[in-house]
């Protein structure tokens, strides 16, 4: 005996092209919403890890100083605050605290840069701590110094191509008679380290007469720690403010998540221009199958039969597409990933779409959820046909 | 969202954290300032134009390699190369054009040298400038004095001069340019250099190589015709 699927089945293949344009349909939905839920998913993960990979996720400096940097950088003032070296023991003594790495910025007026002079600014590091926060930094030559008081420097690769520097080369620092050796360039990363010029802190202590004192302190909290416990002890540090790169995050993240609620909203008008296909696809071969479905009933069929063969119809088609969809979300997520890396302006490192299986099943679950609700009124049109009513009005 | 609590953290990160990248937002040769710098190297221009072109968009290696051939020296190292974009200002006095400004950045002995030329529709040197130098000798590479010593040269007087040996016929005019520290040798002669390379350069993009020499153009028309900005 046939079965109520066969039924079904026979009943699309009966229409082909309508099926087929309907199957195309919810395939093109559900790969939108496929690929909106896996950029979602991807965008946020990948700018996570951009911000993670800054190396450090607090950030100390001297009370006062970001105001004071800003004038430096914007003005060419020399009002950089400073704080004691001794401030690392300090921080280090707290068990959140998995490594720290002092930093010293100076900046120095070069006369011949410009019609006017403008700042060249150096970077000190150390060397023992700060490479290994920042291991995500490539080198296209050379590599770090390794010695805390040598004459040398390694250079972000847009400072190296400003000043056209090459491992090997000099580097002459104006108005104070000391030349580096440049012993590495970095690759591009995309951040700001890009225009760095980095030093080993003590010997940029020693040329600017600032021995024991830095302008910041980048701080590596355990991975387990509560970041905002730690600031609030940091805070109690005397003379120092605490900038926290959670904080910058968390800002950054709430705005992603604004952008998220868009993309859904987009999501969910392609599910609904989908239900309305689904609709309107099943309805008119209920409206077209009116007689025939009188026939049915005529001959036994009970309501909840029809009701059964009309859903069922629908869930093969909203299946087929959603399988279709999800499949073509997959095998074209790297085609995607570039469309939008050419789109924005920015985009974070890593896969901008992360479609696995779990979010393939749910979207699959979304779209079959969508197609048993939009074929509930077409089943419900056919289960209530009376079969007397639907043979006489077609034979008239 | 972005309350005054953040932003001394995020000038903080971005300042401090992050580094220096500030003073460094731009990469290639452009005018610091070239509504000023327009004005003062062109004194009498209301107006400018900028095309940016680089040797890769325009001929690739072949370009490239002409122009080496033209130069007298190789591109080398990590910056000097094909991809690099060049930046050129086409100077107006109202409608008309004047002529042109542009700029190349030089490895030199301590940084990069900045050097500008101002040329008239001819190709000839109105003014030199060098926007940045970092080198004990940079105020006397960067007088007026010495860069008034390249006003009225061309690149018909530097085909001959040779940036590998630092020579030039003794009849030459550019081997009357005099360095004004010898202790800058080095900067002096990658200041010729990047002379050499930029009258090159706005030739090949902007004058429509009427400097090559011979009677033809590389590519079998009439010289001036092989290229247009």
């Amino acid at each position: 005996m046939i079965s109520i699927y066969q039924v079904a089945a026979k009943n699309l293949f009966r229409k082909k092209a309508r099926s087929l344009l309907t199957v195309v349909g919810i395939a093109l939905s559900a790969w939108v919403l496929v690929s909106l839920l896996g950029f979602n998913r991807g965008y946020e993960n990948a700018l996570s890890k951009d911000i993670d990979n800054m190396g450090f996720q607090v950030l100390v400096a001297a009370k006062g100083c970001p105001y004071e940097a800003a004038t430096l950088m914007l003005k060419g003032g020399t009002g950089l605050r400073y704080m004691k070296q001794s401030v690392t023991e300090d921080i280090l003594k707290h068990p959140e605290v998995e490594q720290v790495t002092p930093m010293l910025m100076q900046a120095v007026f070069d006369p011949n840069k410009g019609e006017d002079g403008s700042l060249t600014a150096y970077l000190g590091v150390d060397p023992a701590t700060f490479p290994a926060m920042k291991g995500f930094l490539k080198f296209k030559q050379g590599a770090w110094f390794t010695d805390p008081e040598a004459l040398q420097a390694v250079m972000g690769y847009e400072a190296a191509e400003l000043e056209q520097r090459e491992v090997g080369d000099s580097l002459l620092v104006p108005e104070m008679e000391v030349e580096f050796k440049v012993v590495g360039v970095l690759a591009r990363s995309g951040t700001q380290d890009d225009g760095t010029i980095f030093v080993p802190i003590r010997t940029l202590q020693n040329i600017f007469n600032k021995k024991g004192q830095l302008t910041g302190i980048g701080v590596k909290v355990n991975r387990k720690a509560d970041i905002a416990a730690l600031e609030q002890k940091l805070y109690d540090l005397p003379d120092v403010q605490v900038v926290s790169l959670a904080q910058v995050k968390q800002t950054i993240m709430s705005l992603v998540s604004t952008a998220k609620v868009m993309v859904l909203s987009i999501a969910l008008i392609a599910i609904l221009i989908a239900m309305v296909g689904v609709v309107n696809t099943i309805l008119m071969s209920v409206l077209e199958r009116y007689r025939e479905i009188g026939i049915l009933k005529s001959m036994g069929a009970m309501p909840w039969d029809v009701f059964r063969m009309i859903w069922v119809e629908t869930v093969i088609l909203c299946l087929l597409g959603g399988a279709l969809g999800v499949g073509l979300g997959l095998v074209l997520s790297k085609v995607t990933d570039l469309l939008i890396r050419r789109l924005l302006p920015y985009t974070p490192t890593g896969s901008l779409i992360r479609i696995d299986g779990g979010l393939a099943l749910l979207t699959l679950a979304a779209v079959l959820a969508v197609g048993l609700a939009s074929g509930l009124y077409p089943a419900w049109r056919a289960a209530r046909v009376r079969p007397l009513e639907s043979i006489r009005a077609e034979g008239d | 969202m972005f309350g005054r609590r953040m932003i001394g953290p995020v000038l903080l990160a971005g300042v401090l954290g992050a580094g220096a990248g500030y003073l460094y937002g731009a990469v290639g040769c452009d005018l610091n300032d070239p509504d000023r710098d327009v004005k003062r190297l062109f004194p009498g221009s209301t107006g400018y134009e900028t095309v940016y072109v680089s040797i890769s968009q325009k001929g690739g290696a072949d370009l490239l390699r002409a122009i080496e051939a033209r130069l007298g020296d190789s591109f080398k190292g990590l910056f000097e190369t094909a991809e690099v974009p060049y930046t050129m200002y086409r100077i107006l006095r109202g409608q008309e054009l004047i002529g042109y400004i542009h700029g190349v950045n030089q490895k030199g002995r301590y940084g990069g040298i900045q050097v500008f030329l101002a040329l008239d529709l001819q190709g000839t040197i109105r003014a030199f400038y060098i926007q940045k130098l970092t080198s004990r000798q940079a105020r006397l590479l960067r007088s007026p004095e010495f860069g008034r010593q390249f006003e009225g040269l061309s690149l018909t007087d530097f085909y001959a001069y040779s940036p590998v040996t630092g020579r030039a016929p003794v009849s030459s005019r550019v081997s009357a340019i005099a360095n004004p520290a010898a202790e800058a040798e080095d900067d002096f002669r990658s200041t010729l250099r990047a002379v050499k390379k930029n009258l090159i350069l706005v030739d090949e993009f902007l004058l429509g190589n009427a400097h090559l020499p011979g009677p033809k153009a590389r590519n079998g028309g009439e010289a001036g015709t092989r290229s247009e900005p």
